[in-house]
């Protein structure tokens, strides 16, 4: 690898579009970018393995060829290395045998060696070596069982399997949530890539040379960083896989739903990766705009809460009661309530915190909303955390809310009842937390049994975020969406927004009333539908908060 | 017999031209001065490019039009001379470092000069452990004789030259590789455009020339672009340094005049002298060129265009002559298992492909060969030629086309010995059709 690389050029909204020829045919694709991305723009895709899109481009693979005009006429060229040029002229295997020959034969060079062991590999289903395979591969191989392979692997690692075959490196543990398999890896470098220039610490590297190479760490040194699992990701084959992962739940059974990282105010875009109502793991989902192809260890390890501890009924007294009881209690002590104190949470949607609002709306002058977090904030890491753990921070001071937690510490006195949604005070700061306990009711909405339910009078379980649909504003000011993914512990549970609503007596039914409600109050919101922020969000004028 | 044909880089061989004082006493460094300082760059290059000088590191590619590629006025400008010499069969560069260092160094000031070089590298093949003494000692002697360094002979132009050991790798030579090498990094070779010329070491335009492409340059400034131009045939203008090896009674390295009677370099008394037993083939131009047989050889003339039309190249110039004693087969996998080994293992066809043919190699050569081995290696050879990033896959290509195509009998008797050898035995994992 080189000191200088060049990024891949991604197509924008704003691309200049340029007529190009392929195939015979003239298409219009955006004239700043590569042909893998120009074609995938009109449908065609490339087969490719060392290409990614957040990586600096290696054009090792070979697998992308395609043929265009060069100084000797048509020619290979890798399609992912090749610029956009106007009436350029692309064949594709659509047209040209020698590009269907060409992808065939790297396809069959990538798995001479490979150990081809799809039924015992966790990537088996979501693995481009499959993938290609079946779009370009599929042809007649040359490997004969008396030539042998050269498996990779370290010469530590190699073996003599009962056949006498001297194979690579198997099942090595390269770090404390990876484990390495150095035969199946194709030697695409895009995990040293990622670590190079993504997680800008280089700790993998391809060692050795030709079909000797093999991925491996520094001498002595283990793979370890707060973003190593992205690797598993973008290892194209089953090389690099995640402990926590493996073996759990074969991938072509899981289904898969688009959400928003709810650990971080950047709002990283995640998929939830779910089967029969458990979530196996959470994937980071591109964003060009936001997170790129990353999330952080951290926000996989999000998943696991979603299973832990959580408030599935209500509480009455430190009592368990059922969720009826406990909503019955708190709408008395709400009616006859004198001065109510709102806590709002940047943990939960906008629609949550609009059903608030209008909860705050109903009972009219007895109620005042606060908001704000004690969660300390961190410095953003400039991959995808932004240090501030309150995911919807600015979605809440978009609505108007203040950050003036303060002020309800110092005023407790005034309030004979506070309902705090999602959002865990006890557990933030225990101390200034103490003061509120001087306020006779204290009701909580939480999706798990916090310190903040412990300290309640009252308390209900309500959906974690997995589990219901909203938006949230993250620290860029991007509109984002969450889908709920069918994976709510019981099925009586409900989102934040519903069970406020009974709280105000307005019997929401549909998330689109509370978004109704927030996009009424609030006029950077104003007459934006759902269908409006897409799968990629929406970022919002830079107007600032509306108050 | 005297050697009389035209020396350009060899002339003060055996003259102990290491010493600065002798290579000055035989002329050495005398036009660097007013008669090189004078001179425009565009002068320079285009007297260049009037000699005809081409590229002696293998691709023959004119040198002043190399030189005219390079930007100017922007980012410094390197320049890197080639001194890794890893081609099999070839070890003339390593000779004309040990024997005439100065002759590069002055090289080096002219094409410095020209290209407005202020740092300039020597990337040397590891093992030239000789080499390596041989120049700087020759480097610190120039800087003490004011030709390098700052402000050289008062000319306001100033050159420093580094010499760098490569670890010795053979794709360290491929100009790419060797720039990321010189950069501290892994040597494979960089994707192209752009090209060093352009964007090389440290992303600053550089040229990399061969040694001794570089050590033709005091020569032709002395004496004049069209009296260089002047030696040779057609466009291979000039003389050229063979490393001469095999089956000759005198091998070594010579210079002669370009289009020169392969059989003459082979058999001149002023050369090698004759072949030893009865001539089998010849390698003409490194191991990555394609092998001559004798027939073909017998008309074969030392020059790019003659080769080219004969379907090889001139290369490095590395003439390797066997005789019939020669076991071809084995010859065959002695390079396949080479550029195997020598494959940077960056892109898929060339790192699993190269790897591949030389098992095949192995087993033909353990006589476990079979019928299908011949055209297994040609399908690989042209699955893997134009596939890849840099030329090694195509020069793995070079031998096993041409050896298995020219001794196929010498192929089809090796095979023979396996009885077993007509049996068509897939891999299990690998029945056509099936996936796993
Ligand atoms: C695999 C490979 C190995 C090479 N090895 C050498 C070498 O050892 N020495 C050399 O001068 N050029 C070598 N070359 C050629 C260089 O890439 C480059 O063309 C040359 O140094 C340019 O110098 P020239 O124009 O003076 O010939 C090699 C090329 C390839 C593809
Ligand atoms: S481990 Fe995976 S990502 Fe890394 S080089 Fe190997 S195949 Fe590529
Ligand atoms: S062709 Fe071979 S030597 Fe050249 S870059 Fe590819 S793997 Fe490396
Ligand atoms: S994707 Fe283009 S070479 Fe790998």
């Amino acid at each position: 690898m080189s000191n200088y690389y060049h990024m891949p050029k991604l197509p924008s909204a704003d691309s200049l579009r340029v007529t190009i020829n392929v195939d015979g045919k003239d298409v219009v694709v955006p004239g700043d970018t590569n042909l893998i991305e120009a074609l995938r723009s009109v449908g065609i895709e490339t087969p490719h393995f060392c290409y990614h899109p957040h990586l600096p481009l290696s054009g090792n693979c070979r697998q992308c060829l395609i043929e265009t005009e060069g100084p000797r006429g048509m020619g290979l060229a890798i399609a992912c290395y090749t610029p956009v040029r106007a009436g350029m002229k692309v064949a594709t295997p659509a047209s040209s045998p020698k590009v269907a020959k060409a992808r065939k034969t790297v396809m069959e060079f990538q798995l001479v060696n490979h150990p081809l062991d799809c039924p015992i590999c966790d990537k088996a289903g979501e693995c481009l070596l499959q993938e290609n395979y079946m779009q370009a591969g599929q042809g007649e191989s040359h490997v004969r069982e008396d030539i042998g392979k050269q498996y990779h692997g370290a010469p530590e690692h190699r073996f003599e399997d009962t056949k006498g075959q001297d194979r690579g490196g198997k099942d090595i543990d390269i770090g404390p949530r990876i484990i390495l398999d150095e035969e199946r890896c194709i030697l695409c470098d895009r995990c040293v890539r990622f670590m190079r220039h993504v997680a800008g610490d280089e700790q993998l590297y391809i060692a050795a040379r030709g079909d000797h190479a093999f991925i491996t760490t520094f001498p002595g040194k283990k793979l370890d960083h707060a973003y190593d699992l992205n690797t598993t990701d973008i290892c194209p084959v089953g090389a690099l896989t995640s402990k926590s992962f493996r073996f759990k739940h074969r991938v072509w059974n899981l289904q898969h739903t688009p959400s928003i990282d709810p650990t971080d105010a950047l709002g990283a875009n995640i998929w939830i990766d779910h089967d029969g109502g458990t979530v196996y793991r959470l994937m980071p989902r591109c964003n060009s705009d936001v997170n790129r192809s990353w999330i952080a260890n951290s926000t996989r390890a999000a998943f696991e809460a979603l299973s832990t501890n959580r408030l599935l009924d209500g509480r009455l007294q430190g009592k368990t009661v059922t969720r009826s009881e406990a909503l019955r209690h708190m709408m008395e002590k709400l009616q006859s309530a004198k001065k109510v104190a709102l806590v709002s949470s940047g943990h939960l949607t906008l629609e949550d915190n609009a059903a608030m609002l209008s909860l705050a709306g109903v009972l009219g002058p007895r109620a005042e909303v606060f908001g704000g977090s004690w969660l300390p904030v961190a410095k953003p890491d400039g991959i995808a955390l932004s240090g501030d753990p309150v995911p919807n921070r600015r979605g809440v001071s978009l609505l108007g809310i203040a950050d003036n937690l303060d002020q309800l510490v110092s005023r407790a006195a005034e309030f004979d009842v506070v309902l705090l949604a999602e959002t865990d005070l006890w557990f933030a700061d225990s101390k200034q937390a103490k003061a509120l306990e001087a306020i006779p009711n204290r009701l909580v909405l939480s999706a798990w049994d916090t310190a903040s339910v412990k300290a309640a009078t009252c308390a209900v379980g309500i959906n974690a975020w997995a589990e219901v649909r909203g938006c949230m504003v993250n620290i860029a000011g991007r509109l984002q969406m969450m889908q709920a993914a069918p994976v709510s512990p019981v099925d009586a549970l409900e989102p934040a927004w519903q069970t406020l609503s009974h709280l105000a007596g307005s019997d929401w039914n549909e998330v689109i009333e509370a978004w109704k409600f927030a996009t009424g109050i609030c006029s950077p919101l104003a007459s934006i539908k759902y269908s409006a922020i897409g799968s990629s969000g929406l970022q919002l004028p830079p107007s600032g908060a509306h108050t | 017999m005297a050697d009389t044909s035209p020396k350009v880089c060899t002339v003060n061989f055996g003259k102990g031209a290491q010493d600065i004082s002798v290579y000055k006493s035989l002329g050495g460094y005398s036009n660097v001065g007013k008669r090189l300082f004078d001179l425009s760059q565009f002068e320079l290059i285009d007297l260049v490019t009037r000699s005809g000088l081409r590229g002696r590191g293998g691709a023959g590619f004119p040198t002043g039009m190399k030189w005219s590629f390079v930007p100017r006025g922007g980012k410094p400008v390197y320049l890197v001379v080639n001194a890794d010499e890893g081609e099999p069969g070839t070890f003339k560069d390593h000779f004309l470092m040990l024997e005439d260092p100065h002759r590069l160094i002055e090289g080096m000031l002219i094409c410095g000069w020209a290209l407005g070089v202020r740092t300039a590298y020597i990337y040397v093949r590891g093992e030239f452990l000789s080499a390596v003494e041989s120049l700087n000692k020759a480097i610190s002697q120039a800087y003490a004789a004011g030709l390098l360094g700052a402000n050289i002979g008062g000319s306001g132009y100033s050159l420093d030259i580094y010499v760098h050991r490569g670890a010795g790798a053979y794709i360290c030579g491929e100009e790419t590789a060797l720039i990321n090498s010189l950069e501290g990094c892994k040597g494979q070779p960089r994707l192209k455009p752009p090209f060093p010329a352009v964007s090389g070491a440290w992303s600053s335009p550089t040229c990399v020339n061969n040694v001794e492409t570089i050590m033709a340059l005091p020569w032709i400034l002395e004496n004049g672009p069209e009296a260089y131009a002047a030696i040779g045939v057609g466009r291979s203008n000039g003389t050229k340094v063979f490393s001469v090896s095999g089956d000759v009674k005198r091998p070594g390295v010579y210079e002669c005049a370009l289009g020169l009677p392969i059989m003459e370099m082979l058999e001149s008394e002023q050369f090698c002298q004759g072949v030893i037993g009865d001539l089998k083939g010849v390698i003409p131009g490194g191991s990555s060129t394609p092998v001559l047989t004798t027939a073909e050889a017998s008309d074969a003339k030392l020059d790019y265009e003659s080769l080219a039309a004969k379907g090889t190249m001139l290369g490095s110039g590395a003439i390797i002559a066997f005789n019939s004693s020669r076991n071809v087969v084995t010859m065959l996998q002695s390079l396949t298992r080479f550029y195997a080994h020598e494959s940077c293992g960056q892109c898929t066809p060339c790192r699993e492909g190269t790897g591949f043919a030389n098992r095949v190699m192995k087993t033909v050569v353990a006589g476990k060969g079979r019928d299908t081995d011949l055209q297994l290696l040609l399908d690989l050879c042209e699955g893997f030629t134009p596939t890849t990033i840099c030329p090694l896959a195509a020069a793995d290509a070079g031998p096993i086309e041409s050896f298995t195509k020219k001794f196929r009998a010498d192929f089809e008797a090796a095979i023979a010995r396996n009885p077993e050898r007509a049996e068509e035995r897939l891999h299990p994992n690998f029945r056509p059709g099936a996936f796993w």
